[in-house]
Protein backbone atom coordinates (compact mmCIF):
# COMPACT_ATOMS: atom_id res chain seq x y z
CA UNK A 1 0.00 0.00 0.00
CA UNK A 2 1.38 3.36 -0.95
CA UNK A 3 1.08 6.38 1.31
CA UNK A 4 -0.27 8.62 -1.48
CA UNK A 5 -3.89 9.73 -0.86
CA UNK A 6 -6.63 7.86 -2.77
CA UNK A 7 -7.60 11.00 -4.70
CA UNK A 8 -5.86 14.34 -5.00
CA UNK A 9 -6.49 17.26 -7.35
CA UNK A 10 -4.32 20.36 -7.58
CA UNK A 11 -5.58 23.43 -9.45
CA UNK A 12 -7.94 21.25 -11.50
CA UNK A 13 -9.61 22.97 -14.45
CA UNK A 14 -12.12 21.53 -16.92
CA UNK A 15 -13.54 23.30 -19.97
CA UNK A 16 -16.64 22.23 -21.92
CA UNK A 17 -17.13 24.06 -25.22
CA UNK A 18 -15.30 27.15 -23.98
CA UNK A 19 -17.21 27.27 -20.69
CA UNK A 20 -15.22 26.56 -17.58
CA UNK A 21 -16.92 23.79 -15.57
CA UNK A 22 -14.13 23.54 -13.00
CA UNK A 23 -12.01 26.61 -12.31
CA UNK A 24 -9.05 25.65 -10.20
CA UNK A 25 -10.07 23.09 -7.63
CA UNK A 26 -7.72 21.80 -4.92
CA UNK A 27 -8.99 18.71 -3.18
CA UNK A 28 -7.36 15.94 -1.24
CA UNK A 29 -9.33 12.87 -0.18
CA UNK A 30 -7.51 10.99 2.57
CA UNK A 31 -7.62 7.23 3.10
CA UNK A 32 -10.69 6.18 5.08
CA UNK A 33 -12.32 9.57 4.68
CA UNK A 34 -16.03 9.95 3.92
CA UNK A 35 -16.42 13.06 1.77
CA UNK A 36 -19.66 14.55 0.46
CA UNK A 37 -19.60 16.86 -2.58
CA UNK A 38 -22.65 19.12 -2.48
CA UNK A 39 -23.95 21.85 -4.72
CA UNK A 40 -26.77 22.97 -6.98
CA UNK A 41 -27.33 21.65 -10.50
CA UNK A 42 -24.55 22.82 -12.80
CA UNK A 43 -22.24 23.75 -9.91
CA UNK A 44 -19.60 21.32 -11.16
CA UNK A 45 -19.93 18.61 -8.52
CA UNK A 46 -20.39 15.76 -10.98
CA UNK A 47 -17.63 17.14 -13.19
CA UNK A 48 -15.34 17.22 -10.17
CA UNK A 49 -15.70 13.53 -9.31
CA UNK A 50 -15.56 12.50 -12.96
CA UNK A 51 -12.36 14.52 -13.38
CA UNK A 52 -10.93 12.92 -10.24
CA UNK A 53 -11.28 9.53 -11.99
CA UNK A 54 -9.94 10.76 -15.33
CA UNK A 55 -13.32 10.39 -17.08
CA UNK A 56 -13.19 14.07 -18.01
CA UNK A 57 -9.84 15.44 -19.24
CA UNK A 58 -8.35 18.38 -17.34
CA UNK A 59 -7.51 21.56 -19.22
CA UNK A 60 -5.23 22.64 -16.40
CA UNK A 61 -3.82 21.45 -13.10
CA UNK A 62 -3.34 17.82 -12.20
CA UNK A 63 -5.15 14.99 -10.52
CA UNK A 64 -3.85 11.72 -9.12
CA UNK A 65 -5.29 8.40 -7.98
CA UNK A 66 -3.04 6.90 -5.31
CA UNK A 67 -0.30 9.23 -6.53
CA UNK A 68 -0.57 8.33 -10.23
CA UNK A 69 -2.29 10.38 -12.99
CA UNK A 70 -5.46 8.54 -14.21
CA UNK A 71 -4.01 7.93 -17.69
CA UNK A 72 -1.11 5.97 -16.20
CA UNK A 73 -3.00 4.46 -13.25
CA UNK A 74 -3.19 0.65 -13.46
CA UNK A 75 -4.48 -0.51 -10.09
CA UNK A 76 -8.16 0.04 -10.98
CA UNK A 77 -9.35 -2.83 -8.80
CA UNK A 78 -8.88 -0.40 -5.88
CA UNK A 79 -11.46 1.99 -7.39
CA UNK A 80 -15.23 1.59 -7.58
CA UNK A 81 -17.34 4.07 -9.56
CA UNK A 82 -21.13 4.28 -9.25
CA UNK A 83 -22.62 6.33 -12.11
CA UNK A 84 -25.90 8.21 -11.81
CA UNK A 85 -28.00 5.75 -13.74
CA UNK A 86 -28.12 2.45 -15.56
CA UNK A 87 -28.01 3.27 -19.29
CA UNK A 88 -30.62 1.42 -21.32
CA UNK A 89 -28.30 1.12 -24.32
CA UNK A 90 -29.85 -0.82 -27.18
CA UNK A 91 -32.33 -2.52 -24.86
CA UNK A 92 -30.69 -5.92 -24.54
CA UNK A 93 -31.79 -7.06 -21.08
CA UNK A 94 -29.29 -7.95 -18.37
CA UNK A 95 -30.06 -9.69 -15.10
CA UNK A 96 -29.20 -8.05 -11.79
CA UNK A 97 -26.58 -10.74 -11.22
CA UNK A 98 -24.97 -10.26 -14.64
CA UNK A 99 -24.54 -6.55 -13.98
CA UNK A 100 -23.23 -7.02 -10.45
CA UNK A 101 -20.83 -9.77 -11.59
CA UNK A 102 -19.36 -7.41 -14.21
CA UNK A 103 -18.01 -5.38 -11.29
CA UNK A 104 -15.48 -8.18 -10.73
CA UNK A 105 -13.90 -7.63 -14.14
CA UNK A 106 -10.92 -5.67 -12.76
CA UNK A 107 -10.09 -8.56 -10.43
CA UNK A 108 -10.50 -11.42 -12.88
CA UNK A 109 -8.30 -12.85 -15.59
CA UNK A 110 -10.04 -12.95 -18.95
CA UNK A 111 -8.74 -16.48 -19.48
CA UNK A 112 -10.20 -18.05 -16.34
CA UNK A 113 -13.80 -18.79 -15.41
CA UNK A 114 -15.27 -17.25 -12.25
CA UNK A 115 -13.60 -18.50 -9.07
CA UNK A 116 -15.46 -19.25 -5.86
CA UNK A 117 -14.08 -15.96 -4.49
CA UNK A 118 -15.69 -14.13 -7.44
CA UNK A 119 -19.03 -15.78 -6.82
CA UNK A 120 -18.83 -15.14 -3.09
CA UNK A 121 -18.08 -11.42 -3.67
CA UNK A 122 -21.05 -11.12 -6.03
CA UNK A 123 -23.33 -12.89 -3.53
CA UNK A 124 -22.13 -10.64 -0.72
CA UNK A 125 -22.67 -7.49 -2.81
CA UNK A 126 -26.20 -8.61 -3.71
CA UNK A 127 -26.98 -9.30 -0.06
CA UNK A 128 -25.49 -5.97 1.04
CA UNK A 129 -27.94 -4.03 -1.15
CA UNK A 130 -30.83 -6.37 -0.33
CA UNK A 131 -31.34 -7.63 -3.88
CA UNK A 132 -30.28 -11.27 -3.50
CA UNK A 133 -33.86 -12.38 -4.26
CA UNK A 134 -33.95 -10.30 -7.46
CA UNK A 135 -30.64 -11.62 -8.84
CA UNK A 136 -32.25 -13.34 -11.82
CA UNK A 137 -34.61 -10.52 -12.73
CA UNK A 138 -34.02 -8.09 -15.55
CA UNK A 139 -32.37 -5.02 -14.01
CA UNK A 140 -34.18 -2.63 -16.34
CA UNK A 141 -37.56 -3.69 -14.97
CA UNK A 142 -36.65 -2.70 -11.39
CA UNK A 143 -37.60 0.60 -9.79
CA UNK A 144 -35.23 3.57 -9.96
CA UNK A 145 -34.09 3.06 -6.38
CA UNK A 146 -33.48 -0.63 -6.93
CA UNK A 147 -31.46 0.13 -10.07
CA UNK A 148 -29.21 2.44 -8.03
CA UNK A 149 -28.67 -0.39 -5.61
CA UNK A 150 -27.71 -2.67 -8.51
CA UNK A 151 -25.08 -0.12 -9.60
CA UNK A 152 -23.77 0.15 -6.03
CA UNK A 153 -23.62 -3.64 -5.76
CA UNK A 154 -21.62 -3.76 -9.01
CA UNK A 155 -19.03 -1.43 -7.47
CA UNK A 156 -19.06 -3.35 -4.16
CA UNK A 157 -18.48 -6.66 -5.97
CA UNK A 158 -15.06 -5.37 -7.02
CA UNK A 159 -14.15 -4.86 -3.33
CA UNK A 160 -12.64 -1.42 -3.95
CA UNK A 161 -10.68 0.66 -1.45
CA UNK A 162 -12.19 3.91 -2.67
CA UNK A 163 -15.79 4.24 -3.79
CA UNK A 164 -16.90 7.23 -5.87
CA UNK A 165 -20.67 7.67 -6.16
CA UNK A 166 -22.46 10.16 -8.39
CA UNK A 167 -25.77 11.17 -6.77
CA UNK A 168 -26.78 7.78 -5.37
CA UNK A 169 -29.67 9.36 -3.46
CA UNK A 170 -31.31 11.50 -6.15
CA UNK A 171 -34.88 10.42 -6.83
CA UNK A 172 -34.62 7.40 -4.53
CA UNK A 173 -37.49 6.49 -2.20
CA UNK A 174 -37.03 6.68 1.57
CA UNK A 175 -36.66 2.91 2.01
CA UNK A 176 -33.85 2.75 -0.56
CA UNK A 177 -32.17 5.78 1.05
CA UNK A 178 -32.20 4.07 4.43
CA UNK A 179 -30.79 0.89 2.84
CA UNK A 180 -28.07 2.97 1.19
CA UNK A 181 -27.19 4.62 4.50
CA UNK A 182 -26.83 1.18 6.11
CA UNK A 183 -24.50 0.00 3.31
CA UNK A 184 -22.35 3.12 3.56
CA UNK A 185 -22.17 2.89 7.36
CA UNK A 186 -20.78 -0.60 7.01
CA UNK A 187 -18.23 0.51 4.38
CA UNK A 188 -17.11 3.42 6.53
CA UNK A 189 -16.79 0.99 9.43
CA UNK A 190 -14.40 -1.10 7.35
CA UNK A 191 -12.23 1.95 6.66
CA UNK A 192 -13.14 2.37 2.98
CA UNK A 193 -12.77 5.77 1.40
CA UNK A 194 -16.04 7.15 0.04
CA UNK A 195 -16.66 10.20 -2.14
CA UNK A 196 -20.32 10.93 -2.63
CA UNK A 197 -22.01 13.54 -4.82
CA UNK A 198 -25.39 14.61 -3.49
CA UNK A 199 -28.07 17.24 -3.67
CA UNK A 200 -29.06 16.68 -0.07
CA UNK A 201 -27.69 14.30 2.50
CA UNK A 202 -30.79 13.04 4.28
CA UNK A 203 -30.09 9.89 6.32
CA UNK A 204 -26.45 9.87 5.12
CA UNK A 205 -25.59 13.02 7.03
CA UNK A 206 -24.28 11.40 10.25
CA UNK A 207 -21.76 9.38 8.20
CA UNK A 208 -20.04 12.34 6.54
CA UNK A 209 -16.58 13.39 7.77
CA UNK A 210 -16.21 16.39 5.51
CA UNK A 211 -18.26 18.36 3.01
CA UNK A 212 -17.23 20.25 -0.09
CA UNK A 213 -19.85 22.62 -1.47
CA UNK A 214 -19.35 23.46 -5.15
CA UNK A 215 -20.50 26.68 -6.73
CA UNK A 216 -19.71 27.88 -10.28
CA UNK A 217 -16.93 25.34 -10.64
CA UNK A 218 -15.18 26.35 -7.42
CA UNK A 219 -15.10 25.02 -3.90
CA UNK A 220 -17.34 27.52 -2.07
CA UNK A 221 -17.29 25.83 1.31
CA UNK A 222 -15.24 23.08 2.83
CA UNK A 223 -15.50 21.63 6.30
CA UNK A 224 -17.96 20.01 8.64
CA UNK A 225 -21.31 18.88 7.25
CA UNK A 226 -23.93 21.63 7.24
CA UNK A 227 -26.75 21.22 9.79
CA UNK A 228 -29.64 18.93 8.87
CA UNK A 229 -31.73 21.93 7.82
CA UNK A 230 -29.25 22.49 4.99
CA UNK A 231 -31.15 22.76 1.76
CA UNK A 232 -30.71 24.14 -1.70
CA UNK A 233 -32.41 27.37 -0.62
CA UNK A 234 -30.18 27.80 2.41
CA UNK A 235 -27.14 27.08 0.31
CA UNK A 236 -28.12 29.75 -2.20
CA UNK A 237 -28.43 32.31 0.59
CA UNK A 238 -25.34 31.43 2.58
CA UNK A 239 -22.93 28.96 1.05
CA UNK A 240 -20.35 29.61 3.78
CA UNK A 241 -22.56 28.42 6.55
CA UNK A 242 -20.75 26.21 9.05
CA UNK A 243 -22.83 23.70 10.92
CA UNK A 244 -22.36 23.24 14.70
CA UNK A 245 -21.54 19.57 14.28
CA UNK A 246 -18.04 19.27 15.74
CA UNK A 247 -19.08 17.40 18.88
CA UNK A 248 -21.34 14.98 17.09
CA UNK A 249 -18.67 14.36 14.52
CA UNK A 250 -15.91 13.38 16.91
CA UNK A 251 -18.36 11.03 18.58
CA UNK A 252 -18.98 9.38 15.26
CA UNK A 253 -15.30 9.06 14.49
CA UNK A 254 -14.61 7.70 17.94
CA UNK A 255 -17.27 5.06 17.50
CA UNK A 256 -15.93 4.12 14.11
CA UNK A 257 -12.37 3.75 15.32
CA UNK A 258 -13.49 1.55 18.21
CA UNK B 1 -36.74 -31.73 -47.52
CA UNK B 2 -33.97 -34.21 -46.75
CA UNK B 3 -33.28 -34.78 -50.44
CA UNK B 4 -31.45 -31.46 -50.48
CA UNK B 5 -28.68 -33.22 -48.58
CA UNK B 6 -27.96 -35.37 -51.63
CA UNK B 7 -26.26 -32.42 -53.25
CA UNK B 8 -22.75 -31.44 -52.32
CA UNK B 9 -23.43 -27.72 -52.71
CA UNK B 10 -26.44 -27.97 -50.43
CA UNK B 11 -24.48 -29.76 -47.72
CA UNK B 12 -21.88 -26.99 -47.90
CA UNK B 13 -24.65 -24.40 -47.90
CA UNK B 14 -26.27 -25.97 -44.86
CA UNK B 15 -23.08 -25.97 -42.79
CA UNK B 16 -22.42 -22.40 -43.83
CA UNK B 17 -25.99 -21.41 -42.87
CA UNK B 18 -25.52 -22.93 -39.41
CA UNK B 19 -22.22 -21.07 -38.93
CA UNK B 20 -23.88 -17.79 -39.93
CA UNK B 21 -26.87 -18.48 -37.71
CA UNK B 22 -24.61 -18.97 -34.70
CA UNK B 23 -22.03 -16.20 -35.19
CA UNK B 24 -24.09 -13.26 -36.48
CA UNK B 25 -26.45 -13.04 -33.47
CA UNK B 26 -23.59 -13.69 -31.00
CA UNK B 27 -21.77 -10.58 -32.19
CA UNK B 28 -25.08 -8.85 -32.83
CA UNK B 29 -26.03 -8.94 -29.14
CA UNK B 30 -23.09 -6.67 -28.30
CA UNK B 31 -23.64 -4.53 -31.38
CA UNK B 32 -27.31 -3.95 -30.55
CA UNK B 33 -26.60 -3.10 -26.89
CA UNK B 34 -23.90 -0.64 -28.04
CA UNK B 35 -26.43 1.04 -30.36
CA UNK B 36 -24.39 0.17 -33.43
CA UNK B 37 -27.13 -1.76 -35.22
CA UNK B 38 -26.24 -0.15 -38.53
CA UNK B 39 -22.51 -0.92 -38.23
CA UNK B 40 -22.99 -4.20 -40.09
CA UNK B 41 -24.76 -2.33 -42.88
CA UNK B 42 -21.88 0.10 -43.22
CA UNK B 43 -19.28 -2.64 -43.22
CA UNK B 44 -21.34 -4.48 -45.83
CA UNK B 45 -21.16 -1.47 -48.15
CA UNK B 46 -17.43 -1.20 -47.65
CA UNK B 47 -16.97 -4.92 -48.31
CA UNK B 48 -18.03 -4.38 -51.89
CA UNK B 49 -14.92 -2.34 -52.55
CA UNK B 50 -12.87 -5.22 -51.18
CA UNK B 51 -14.58 -7.64 -53.53
CA UNK B 52 -14.03 -5.25 -56.43
CA UNK B 53 -10.35 -4.95 -55.59
CA UNK B 54 -10.04 -8.72 -55.30
CA UNK B 55 -11.70 -9.29 -58.69
CA UNK B 56 -9.41 -6.66 -60.20
CA UNK B 57 -6.24 -8.21 -58.79
CA UNK B 58 -7.36 -11.82 -59.21
CA UNK B 59 -7.25 -12.71 -55.53
CA UNK B 60 -9.98 -14.38 -53.50
CA UNK B 61 -13.03 -12.12 -53.02
CA UNK B 62 -13.41 -13.50 -49.51
CA UNK B 63 -9.91 -12.39 -48.59
CA UNK B 64 -10.30 -9.00 -50.26
CA UNK B 65 -13.57 -8.40 -48.44
CA UNK B 66 -12.05 -9.52 -45.15
CA UNK B 67 -9.10 -7.11 -45.32
CA UNK B 68 -11.16 -4.13 -46.47
CA UNK B 69 -13.99 -4.84 -44.01
CA UNK B 70 -11.72 -5.02 -40.98
CA UNK B 71 -9.89 -1.84 -42.04
CA UNK B 72 -13.25 -0.14 -42.66
CA UNK B 73 -14.64 -1.19 -39.28
CA UNK B 74 -11.55 0.09 -37.50
CA UNK B 75 -11.86 3.39 -39.41
CA UNK B 76 -15.54 3.67 -38.40
CA UNK B 77 -14.67 3.06 -34.75
CA UNK B 78 -11.86 5.63 -34.81
CA UNK B 79 -14.15 8.21 -36.46
CA UNK B 80 -16.88 7.47 -33.93
CA UNK B 81 -14.56 7.91 -30.96
CA UNK B 82 -12.84 11.01 -32.36
CA UNK B 83 -15.77 13.21 -33.22
CA UNK B 84 -19.10 12.99 -31.47
CA UNK B 85 -20.81 15.32 -33.93
CA UNK B 86 -19.05 14.94 -37.29
CA UNK B 87 -18.84 11.15 -36.98
CA UNK B 88 -22.26 10.69 -38.55
CA UNK B 89 -21.32 12.39 -41.81
CA UNK B 90 -17.92 10.71 -41.87
CA UNK B 91 -19.63 7.34 -41.61
CA UNK B 92 -22.01 8.16 -44.47
CA UNK B 93 -19.06 9.20 -46.63
CA UNK B 94 -17.34 5.90 -45.90
CA UNK B 95 -20.50 3.86 -46.66
CA UNK B 96 -21.27 5.50 -49.99
CA UNK B 97 -17.62 5.57 -50.98
CA UNK B 98 -17.43 1.84 -50.32
CA UNK B 99 -20.61 1.07 -52.27
CA UNK B 100 -19.78 3.30 -55.25
CA UNK B 101 -16.19 2.07 -55.37
CA UNK B 102 -17.34 -1.52 -55.25
CA UNK B 103 -19.91 -1.14 -58.02
CA UNK B 104 -17.38 0.69 -60.20
CA UNK B 105 -14.64 -1.88 -59.68
CA UNK B 106 -16.85 -4.95 -60.18
CA UNK B 107 -18.40 -3.35 -63.26
CA UNK B 108 -14.96 -2.83 -64.76
CA UNK B 109 -14.40 -6.54 -64.48
CA UNK B 110 -17.70 -7.22 -66.21
CA UNK B 111 -19.00 -8.81 -63.04
CA UNK B 112 -22.59 -7.57 -63.16
CA UNK B 113 -23.97 -11.02 -62.36
CA UNK B 114 -21.52 -11.62 -59.54
CA UNK B 115 -22.32 -8.17 -58.15
CA UNK B 116 -25.94 -9.25 -57.87
CA UNK B 117 -24.85 -12.43 -56.09
CA UNK B 118 -22.77 -10.48 -53.59
CA UNK B 119 -25.46 -7.90 -52.90
CA UNK B 120 -28.32 -10.32 -52.32
CA UNK B 121 -26.58 -13.59 -51.60
CA UNK B 122 -26.21 -16.86 -53.39
CA UNK B 123 -25.51 -19.55 -50.88
CA UNK B 124 -25.24 -22.20 -53.55
CA UNK B 125 -22.10 -20.54 -54.91
CA UNK B 126 -20.14 -21.28 -51.73
CA UNK B 127 -17.28 -23.62 -52.55
CA UNK B 128 -15.72 -26.19 -50.22
CA UNK B 129 -12.64 -23.95 -49.90
CA UNK B 130 -14.82 -20.96 -48.99
CA UNK B 131 -16.43 -23.11 -46.34
CA UNK B 132 -13.10 -23.83 -44.67
CA UNK B 133 -12.30 -20.12 -44.55
CA UNK B 134 -15.79 -19.30 -43.23
CA UNK B 135 -15.53 -22.04 -40.58
CA UNK B 136 -12.12 -20.73 -39.50
CA UNK B 137 -13.48 -17.20 -39.22
CA UNK B 138 -16.51 -18.43 -37.25
CA UNK B 139 -14.17 -20.09 -34.75
CA UNK B 140 -12.24 -16.82 -34.41
CA UNK B 141 -15.46 -14.83 -33.82
CA UNK B 142 -16.84 -17.26 -31.24
CA UNK B 143 -13.44 -17.42 -29.54
CA UNK B 144 -13.39 -13.64 -29.20
CA UNK B 145 -16.92 -13.64 -27.75
CA UNK B 146 -15.93 -16.36 -25.29
CA UNK B 147 -12.65 -14.80 -24.12
CA UNK B 148 -13.58 -11.11 -24.18
CA UNK B 149 -17.31 -11.50 -23.53
CA UNK B 150 -17.25 -10.26 -19.93
CA UNK B 151 -15.24 -7.18 -20.80
CA UNK B 152 -17.35 -6.46 -23.89
CA UNK B 153 -20.48 -6.81 -21.75
CA UNK B 154 -19.32 -4.10 -19.36
CA UNK B 155 -18.13 -1.92 -22.25
CA UNK B 156 -21.56 -2.16 -23.90
CA UNK B 157 -23.33 -1.50 -20.58
CA UNK B 158 -21.41 1.63 -19.63
CA UNK B 159 -18.18 2.78 -21.26
CA UNK B 160 -17.21 5.04 -18.34
CA UNK B 161 -17.59 2.30 -15.77
CA UNK B 162 -15.53 0.07 -18.06
CA UNK B 163 -12.80 2.71 -18.00
CA UNK B 164 -12.82 2.93 -14.20
CA UNK B 165 -12.53 -0.87 -14.13
CA UNK B 166 -9.24 -0.44 -16.00
CA UNK B 167 -10.48 -2.09 -19.20
CA UNK B 168 -8.67 -1.25 -22.47
CA UNK B 169 -11.72 0.60 -23.78
CA UNK B 170 -10.24 1.70 -27.08
CA UNK B 171 -8.90 -1.76 -27.89
CA UNK B 172 -12.21 -3.41 -27.00
CA UNK B 173 -14.18 -0.92 -29.12
CA UNK B 174 -11.99 -1.68 -32.13
CA UNK B 175 -12.19 -5.40 -31.35
CA UNK B 176 -15.99 -5.49 -31.37
CA UNK B 177 -16.12 -3.47 -34.62
CA UNK B 178 -13.53 -5.73 -36.27
CA UNK B 179 -15.39 -8.84 -35.08
CA UNK B 180 -18.57 -7.47 -36.62
CA UNK B 181 -16.64 -6.96 -39.86
CA UNK B 182 -15.45 -10.57 -39.84
CA UNK B 183 -19.05 -11.68 -39.26
CA UNK B 184 -20.17 -9.70 -42.30
CA UNK B 185 -17.59 -11.57 -44.38
CA UNK B 186 -18.77 -14.92 -42.98
CA UNK B 187 -22.35 -14.17 -43.96
CA UNK B 188 -21.90 -12.21 -47.18
CA UNK B 189 -21.89 -15.15 -49.59
CA UNK B 190 -25.11 -16.64 -48.32
CA UNK B 191 -27.19 -13.69 -47.16
CA UNK B 192 -25.80 -10.93 -49.35
CA UNK B 193 -24.06 -7.75 -48.27
CA UNK B 194 -27.24 -5.68 -48.19
CA UNK B 195 -29.00 -8.11 -45.85
CA UNK B 196 -26.10 -9.30 -43.70
CA UNK B 197 -26.73 -7.04 -40.76
CA UNK B 198 -30.35 -8.21 -40.56
CA UNK B 199 -29.10 -11.50 -39.18
CA UNK B 200 -26.98 -9.65 -36.62
CA UNK B 201 -29.86 -7.50 -35.40
CA UNK B 202 -33.23 -9.21 -35.99
CA UNK B 203 -32.61 -12.42 -33.98
CA UNK B 204 -31.40 -10.26 -31.05
CA UNK B 205 -34.46 -8.04 -31.33
CA UNK B 206 -36.61 -11.17 -31.27
CA UNK B 207 -34.79 -12.75 -28.32
CA UNK B 208 -34.89 -9.65 -26.11
CA UNK B 209 -38.70 -9.76 -26.20
CA UNK B 210 -38.75 -12.95 -24.16
CA UNK B 211 -35.51 -13.02 -22.14
CA UNK B 212 -34.38 -11.37 -18.89
CA UNK B 213 -30.59 -11.58 -19.15
CA UNK B 214 -27.78 -10.82 -21.57
CA UNK B 215 -26.45 -14.37 -21.83
CA UNK B 216 -29.99 -15.68 -22.28
CA UNK B 217 -30.64 -13.14 -25.04
CA UNK B 218 -27.47 -14.18 -26.83
CA UNK B 219 -28.26 -17.91 -26.64
CA UNK B 220 -31.89 -17.48 -27.73
CA UNK B 221 -30.76 -15.16 -30.55
CA UNK B 222 -28.31 -17.81 -31.74
CA UNK B 223 -31.17 -20.32 -31.72
CA UNK B 224 -33.34 -17.94 -33.75
CA UNK B 225 -30.41 -17.34 -36.11
CA UNK B 226 -29.79 -21.03 -36.79
CA UNK B 227 -33.50 -21.77 -37.08
CA UNK B 228 -34.13 -19.03 -39.63
CA UNK B 229 -30.92 -19.73 -41.58
CA UNK B 230 -31.53 -23.47 -41.91
CA UNK B 231 -35.29 -23.21 -42.50
CA UNK B 232 -34.82 -20.32 -44.91
CA UNK B 233 -32.24 -22.28 -46.86
CA UNK B 234 -34.43 -25.39 -47.03
CA UNK B 235 -37.37 -23.27 -48.13
CA UNK B 236 -35.39 -21.57 -50.83
CA UNK B 237 -34.23 -24.98 -52.11
CA UNK B 238 -37.77 -26.37 -52.06
CA UNK B 239 -39.50 -23.43 -53.71
CA UNK B 240 -36.61 -22.05 -55.75
CA UNK B 241 -36.42 -18.73 -53.87
CA UNK B 242 -33.31 -16.62 -53.26
CA UNK B 243 -31.87 -17.78 -49.91
CA UNK B 244 -30.85 -14.39 -48.40
CA UNK B 245 -34.29 -12.77 -48.47
CA UNK B 246 -35.95 -16.05 -47.41
CA UNK B 247 -33.71 -16.30 -44.33
CA UNK B 248 -34.20 -12.65 -43.36
CA UNK B 249 -37.99 -12.77 -43.80
CA UNK B 250 -38.13 -15.87 -41.62
CA UNK B 251 -36.12 -14.10 -38.92
CA UNK B 252 -38.53 -11.17 -39.12
CA UNK B 253 -41.51 -13.54 -38.77
CA UNK B 254 -39.92 -14.97 -35.62
CA UNK B 255 -39.39 -11.42 -34.37
CA UNK B 256 -43.07 -10.60 -34.82
CA UNK B 257 -44.08 -13.80 -33.04
CA UNK B 258 -41.68 -12.92 -30.20
CA UNK B 259 -43.18 -9.43 -29.85
CA UNK B 260 -46.61 -11.00 -29.37
CA UNK B 261 -45.29 -13.82 -27.18
CA UNK B 262 -43.13 -11.42 -25.18
CA UNK B 263 -46.00 -9.14 -24.24
CA UNK B 264 -47.89 -12.17 -22.94
CA UNK B 265 -44.85 -13.36 -20.95
CA UNK B 266 -44.32 -9.87 -19.50
CA UNK B 267 -47.94 -9.56 -18.50
CA UNK B 268 -47.65 -12.87 -16.68
CA UNK B 269 -44.43 -11.65 -15.08
CA UNK B 270 -45.93 -8.53 -13.51
CA UNK B 271 -46.94 -10.93 -10.72
CA UNK B 272 -43.54 -11.16 -9.02
CA UNK B 273 -43.46 -14.95 -8.91
CA UNK B 274 -40.06 -16.39 -9.84
CA UNK B 275 -40.31 -18.17 -13.18
CA UNK B 276 -37.94 -21.18 -13.35
CA UNK B 277 -35.53 -21.38 -16.28
CA UNK B 278 -37.21 -24.43 -17.81
CA UNK B 279 -40.52 -22.61 -18.06
CA UNK B 280 -38.85 -19.65 -19.73
CA UNK B 281 -36.97 -21.85 -22.19
CA UNK B 282 -40.26 -23.53 -22.99
CA UNK B 283 -41.98 -20.23 -23.67
CA UNK B 284 -39.12 -19.21 -25.93
CA UNK B 285 -39.18 -22.46 -27.87
CA UNK B 286 -42.89 -21.98 -28.32
CA UNK B 287 -42.36 -18.53 -29.80
CA UNK B 288 -39.77 -19.97 -32.14
CA UNK B 289 -42.00 -22.79 -33.30
CA UNK B 290 -44.85 -20.39 -33.91
CA UNK B 291 -42.51 -18.23 -35.99
CA UNK B 292 -41.03 -21.11 -38.01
Amino acid sequence: MSSAPPLQMTGGRVRFDGREALSGVDLRVGAGEFLAVLGANGSGKSTLVRALLGLVPLSGGRTEIYGVPPARFRDWKRVGYVPQRLPAGGGVPATVREIVASGRVARRSRWRPASSADRAAVDAALRAVGLADRARDSAHLLSGGQQRRVLIARALAGEPDVLVMDEPTAGVDAASQAALAAILRELAGRGRTVVLVAHELGPLEPLIDRCVVMEHGRVAHEGAPPPPAWSRAAQAEDPHHHGPREGARSDEIGMRAG
Amino acid sequence: MLDMLQYDFMRIALVSAILIGVTAPAVGTFIVQRRLSLLGDGVGHIALTGIGLALLTGTSPLLGALVVCVLGAVAIEVLRARSRSGGDVALAVLFYGGLAGGVLLTNREGGGASLQAYLFGSITSVTARDLYVVAGLAVVVLGIVLVFGRELFLLCQDEEVARTAGLPVRFLSVLIAATAAVTVVIAMRAIGLLLVSALMVVPVAAAQQVTRGFRGTMLVAMGVGVLSAVTGLAGSFQYDLPPGPSIVLLALAIFLAAVVGGSVVRRRRTVPAPVPDEARAGATAEAEVRGG
